[in-house]
């Protein structure tokens, strides 16, 4: 479903993905590991091509990037892949001069061109999924963080994605309100959904990912199915990172 | 008193002009000044510079003297525009490039993750623009804008000096008939002032319902 391969990402001098080697199968939920600063996130934006790529070949769904491609070659690539990746966001991004229904609908009546009546049932679905049916005609400032990540995931939900890629969905949250997000992307997780995920929820880690992936420095380092990973790192940084966590 | 009301027609013409010539130049100058702050952000390196270049020396001469450059200027290059024309050509240039300013300022205001956003559903940078950053855009810019419009109302007093017949140059030319000064001046006053009062009404009412959404 996804594969990278010796992808790497440099910021004007400083290496910040160095030669991964990702891949991801259907249905398969990979979170990422690794402290702050180790690419996670680069990674993860690589792959729908928010982040230009500096070298290597990035795979989705059967549509190859490659990063020697001319330029506007890869912009077309990268927009056919973003059609069948939804992509969720730290900060939410929900568009705020549209209501929920609104941000959902956008895309499939912007870029699926699809007629208002029929985008509008599918955005009620959504919200529905969700649990925000009832939440459809409010604007974004007046939701609470965990309902506007809902209303984001039912948004990148709606172009009917086979990947969704999570970029810290649950970090710009008060603690209380993680749960109903989690809630969500367990429930995604269930029907199949392939998933990529960084975060800092161990336990959601634990529980639902089928694989870790733990970087450091730009490097992936370490993959491990979670039980294996937990109960015990292979590798020295990986030890130590989890060291850190469960200092807390 | 009577001297205003007896030409108060006369007055109103010159009043229609100045109106004309501020909505045109508005009109012509919202173009201009989307255009430019586009290929200020957007453009390859040869377009930034020329629409910076395009600002600065706007920003940086005075509107009159681009008027007479208009006017007379391109007389020595076989171009002749009759006064009207000059002047809104003239004022759209002009505030073109100030509200170029207003708009950039206005987009580079939206945080990029609304951009990320839009390109992550598939949505081409256009389209990104269009409906995601230029509805949010707008509400920024409203403000400094309805500044600008009314600026430009009273600044398009300067194109009585190439004889256009707007508000300003009626006055005058009563004056000249009549000897007397201060009633016409004061009567262009107040209906300038009407005006600006009128327009900023207008701008406040868009400004409410642009801030109503959300």
């Amino acid at each position: 479903m996804i594969q990278t391969i010796g992808l790497s990402k440099t910021f004007h001098d400083a290496e910040v993905l160095k030669n991964i080697d990702l891949r991801v199968a259907k249905s398969e939920i990979v979170v990422l590991l690794g402290p702050s600063g180790s690419g996670k996130s680069t990674l993860l934006r690589c792959l729908n091509g928010l982040e230009e790529l500096s070298g290597g070949v990035v795979e989705v769904n059967g549509i190859r990037v490659d990063a020697a491609m001319k330029s506007r070659e890869k912009h077309a690539k990268f927009r056919e892949i973003r059609r069948q990746t939804g992509m969720v966001f730290q900060q939410f991004n929900l568009y705020p001069h549209k209501t929920a229904l609104g941000n959902v609908i956008e895309s499939l009546l912007i870029v699926k061109k699809m007629p208002r009546e029929q985008a509008v049932q599918v955005g009620e679905q959504l919200l529905e999924r969700v649990g925000l049916a009832d939440k459809k005609d409010a604007f974004p400032s007046r939701l609470s963080g965990g309902q506007q990540q809902r209303v984001a995931i039912a948004r990148a939900l709606a172009m009917e994605p086979a990947i969704m890629l999570f970029d810290e969905p649950t970090s710009a949250l008060d603690p209380e309100l993680v749960g109903e997000v989690l809630d969500v992307m367990r429930q995604l997780a269930k029907e199949g959904m392939t998933m990529v995920v960084v975060t800092h929820e161990m336990k959601f880690a634990r529980q639902v990912a089928n694989r870790i992936v733990f970087m450091d420095g730009g490097s992936i380092v370490e993959e491990a199915e979670p039980a294996a990973f937990f109960r015990e790192p292979q590798t020295e940084r990986a030890r130590r990172f989890l060291n850190q966590l469960s200092d807390y | 008193m009577d001297l205003l009301l007896d030409n108060g027609f006369f007055l109103l013409k010159g009043a229609y002009y100045t109106l004309l010539i501020t909505v045109i130049s508005i009109f012509f100058g919202l173009i201009i000044g989307i255009a430019v702050a586009l290929a200020r952000l957007k453009g390859s390196r040869p377009i930034r510079w020329l629409a910076r270049a395009y600002v600065s020396v706007i920003r940086g001469t005075p509107a009159l003297v681009q008027i007479f450059i208009v006017y007379y200027g391109l007389v020595d290059y076989g171009i002749t525009l009759d006064s009207l024309t000059a002047a809104c050509m003239a004022l759209s240039i002009n505030v073109g490039a100030y509200l170029s300013e207003t708009f950039r300022g206005a987009i580079l205001s939206i945080p990029k993750g609304q951009t990320e956003a839009a390109y992550a559903s598939g949505m081409t940078s256009w389209q990104a623009l269009r409906r995601i950053v230029f509805p949010q855009a707008a509400r920024v810019a409203i403000a400094p804008m309805g500044n600008t419009f009314i600026g430009m109302l009273k600044e398009s007093s300067l194109v009585a000096v190439i004889a256009v017949t707007e508000l300003l140059r009626s006055a005058q030319l009563l004056i000249a008939q009549y000897y007397v000064n201060m009633p016409f001046y004061l009567g262009i006053a107040v209906m300038y002032w009407v005006m600006s009062t009128v327009f900023s009404a207008i701008l406040e009412q868009i400004e409410k319902r642009l801030s109503k959404a959300y």
